[in-house]
């Protein structure tokens, strides 16, 4: 009885937001897109799910942005279209292309002014379809702006990117929201930054020593 | 002196010799009055349709005058000669009086159209074909500045004259040394002509019919939405017209006419071209939205300028990417929301100065250079969100360094600082209102963050640039 509805809803696209076979793992590897960090890629289990709305949430210099850009690299790298809605305009370009993003291949939608609008561009673009990857950066939004937005327009979001080839990410310094397929990568960064040198002269900035953490619906 | 003509080889009438690569015709509707004077009489309709029939590659040469670029037609039609016939049986059926005549250049087809009536083929050696031709009709040939007096015109062929030189051929077969000295370099372009070589490569004229619809209105409108079926009906026979000639709308041009008598024109220029009737009326109403009419419309207008249209590969390895008809809306829709400049792709500028980059036209192209393949296992590059422009903070440095960073911009990260690297000395554009000149530190704070800040050298004061993340 219980595999015959799942059969059903399945048919009728429903399985991804009422029953509890959301969160399995047992797609098929297309349906997964690797960031292109290896340990991250384990523990997902091949990548983010195309599909669904994930999230990668942290502090400022937990990483977040490194992950994006690496998600977006190797979707780039794949030969796929990505698209960043940045609110606060914030994208390096040139870390960007340091990460390995084939800049041609992203739309970059900056400056949004307000996160509504940011998030009504990431909308158009998860409508308009054909990306591989869609991340709405809200990192540097308040927390209570983002908490502004009714619970239904993440419902929406995810029923807008629902069956499609395409990741939706949002990047946001607390939880915001994900399909149920989707996961949270929440990142930390308890041993802080990587230096070299000793000397007050010699020291030098080598990058953040994080550790993700992914939570998924169960 | 005899011209070797088709007459001698076959029955019909004009010669063949050899097979060139490049083989032009020339219709001359000229009748049977050589003298008559050429004037303004330009090439009639009928000429050019029936030079369009046999190629598209055709130019009006001048006065009553076709060139068509025959090259390769005989594997369709024949040899030169049948094609030279099938042109004369055309123009007969239209009821056009032409002269036909083939040649390896253009400039030999246009004097021997001129100079050997009705029809004359020649494949072979154009100089001797062209030598018992008179050398007055270069007149009809030469390219001369507008201006020039008949007298001045008419000047070398005056001194050819006293000369003796009554022939194309024997103008060809003057020294060019001799001939630049006495008649300078026009005498040189009148020699090269009379050896029937081409001033110019050929450049066939575009075929570009006009791709217009236009429709004046009962009533004024002075909404979008009303507007929006105005457009839908003038753009669906634009849409058929284009899909019958294989064509696409490169720019889409709307003229409003407006109830004030003024116009309101706009232009979009495609990123490739599109022929969609509902992609083509949704742009131009994101577009109008942006870019309201002042006063309600009388009068709407639209026309296309046609390119090519596209042939898309698709491939079974790869994941399919939007259309370009989507990528177009999506962008049109994300400008109208956002601005103008704020959508695109960032390209990197060849600078060293910080954070310097330009925004690009997105569009779906095809896979470009990839970048070298991170290893996924190695630590992934750092990532800076820049803060833009840099904002000002306050900072408290001990001997030069920074021990202490306080934002007063909310969220911006503060607190004392536990390490620091630095200073990162770098200057440029001394000459230019954008000039740098700075000491960069990467800061690690209390809280966590590691900022990139800089002491402007110029002013003193200290900027956040970003934080690494």
């Amino acid at each position: 009885m219980q595999a015959a509805l799942e059969s059903l809803l399945r048919a009728r696209k429903l399985d991804v937001t009422l029953t509890s076979a959301a969160g399995r793992t047992d797609a098929p590897p297309d349906r997964f897109a690797p960031t292109g960090i290896a340990a991250l890629d384990a523990a997902l289990a091949g990548g983010l799910r195309r599909g669904h709305l994930s999230e990668a949430i942290g502090a400022p210099s937990t990483g977040r942005t490194t992950v994006v850009l690496q998600a977006i690299a190797a979707a780039t790298a794949r030969g796929e279209l990505a698209a960043l809605v940045d609110a606060c305009d914030a994208l390096d370009p040139a870390s960007a292309a340091a990460a390995g993003v084939d800049l041609a291949r992203l739309l970059w939608v900056r400056e949004t002014g307000d996160a509504a609008r940011a998030l009504k561009a990431f909308s158009l673009i998860l409508q308009a379809g054909g990306f591989g990857l869609v991340a709405l950066d809200l990192a540097d939004v308040a927390p209570a702006t983002v908490r502004r937005f009714p619970w239904t327009t993440w419902m929406r979001v995810a029923r807008i990117v629902e069956g499609s080839d395409t990741v939706a990410l949002l990047v946001a310094g607390e939880r915001v929201a994900r399909s149920p397929a989707g996961v949270t990568i929440a990142l930390e960064s308890p041993a802080g930054a990587r230096w070299s040198g000793t000397g007050p002269r010699a020291r030098v900035f080598r990058g953040l020593a994080t550790s993700p953490r992914i939570v998924r619906a169960h | 002196m005899r011209v070797p003509s088709y007459d001698d080889l076959t029955p019909q009438r004009g010669s063949v010799v050899g097979a060139p690569t490049t083989l032009f015709a020339c219709l001359y509707e000229g009748g049977d009055d050589v003298a008559m004077p050429l004037g303004d009489v330009r090439v009639t309709p009928p000429a050019v349709a029936i030079a369009r029939e046999f190629s598209p590659r055709i130019a009006v040469a001048g006065p009553r005058m076709v060139i068509v670029d025959v090259s390769g037609l005989g594997r369709l039609i024949g040899a030169p000669p049948v094609i030279a016939a099938e042109i004369d049986r055309a123009a007969r059926q239209a009821g056009i009086d032409v002269r036909v005549a083939m040649a390896p250049t253009q400039t030999a087809a246009r004097l021997l159209a001129i100079g050997c009536p009705p029809r004359m083929v020649v494949t072979g050696d154009v100089a001797a074909a062209l030598a018992p031709l008179p050398v007055t009709l270069l007149c009809e040939l030469e390219a001369l500045p507008g201006g020039l007096s008949p007298r001045d015109r008419a000047r070398p062929f005056d001194t050819l004259s006293l000369w003796g030189i009554a022939t194309l051929g024997d103008l060809a077969a003057l020294p060019p040394a001799a001939l630049s000295s006495r008649l300078g370099r026009r005498g040189v372009a009148l020699q090269r002509l009379a050896r029937g070589w081409d001033p110019r490569p050929f450049v066939p004229d575009a075929d570009t019919p006009r791709y217009r619809e236009r429709l004046e209105l009962e009533w004024p409108i002075d909404a979008l939405e009303p507007l929006s079926f105005v457009l839908a009906r003038l753009l669906d026979p634009l849409s058929a017209a284009l899909e019958r000639a294989d064509r696409g709308a490169a720019a889409v041009r709307l003229d409003l006419r407006l109830v004030d008598r003024s116009t309101h024109a706009r232009v979009l220029q495609l990123p490739a071209a599109i022929r969609d009737a509902r992609v083509l009326r949704t742009l131009l109403l994101l577009d109008l939205e942006s870019h309201p009419p002042r006063a309600a419309i009388d009068v709407v207008a639209i026309e296309t300028d046609p390119a090519p249209a596209r042939i898309t590969q698709f491939s079974l390895l790869e994941r399919a990417l939007p259309s370009a008809e989507t990528v177009t809306t999506l962008l049109a829709r994300l400008r109208a929301l956002t601005g103008e400049a704020r959508v695109g792709s960032a390209g990197l500028v060849d600078t060293h100065e910080p954070g310097a980059f330009e925004m690009r036209a997105f569009g779906v192209t095809a896979r470009g250079a990839q970048a070298a393949d991170r290893d996924a296992a190695s630590p992934p590059a750092v990532t800076l969100r820049r803060s833009r422009p840099p904002a000002a903070i306050r900072v408290r440095a001990d001997g030069g360094r920074p021990v202490h960073v306080a934002s007063p911009r909310r969220g911006q990260p503060s607190g004392a600082v536990i390490d620091a690297a630095g200073p990162w000395r770098t200057s440029g554009s001394w000459w230019q209102r954008t000039r740098w000149n700075r000491d960069e530190w990467d800061v690690a704070l209390a809280g966590g963050a590691i900022c990139r800040i800089f002491r402007d050298r110029d002013t003193g004061r200290w900027f956040m640039d970003g934080v690494y993340d």
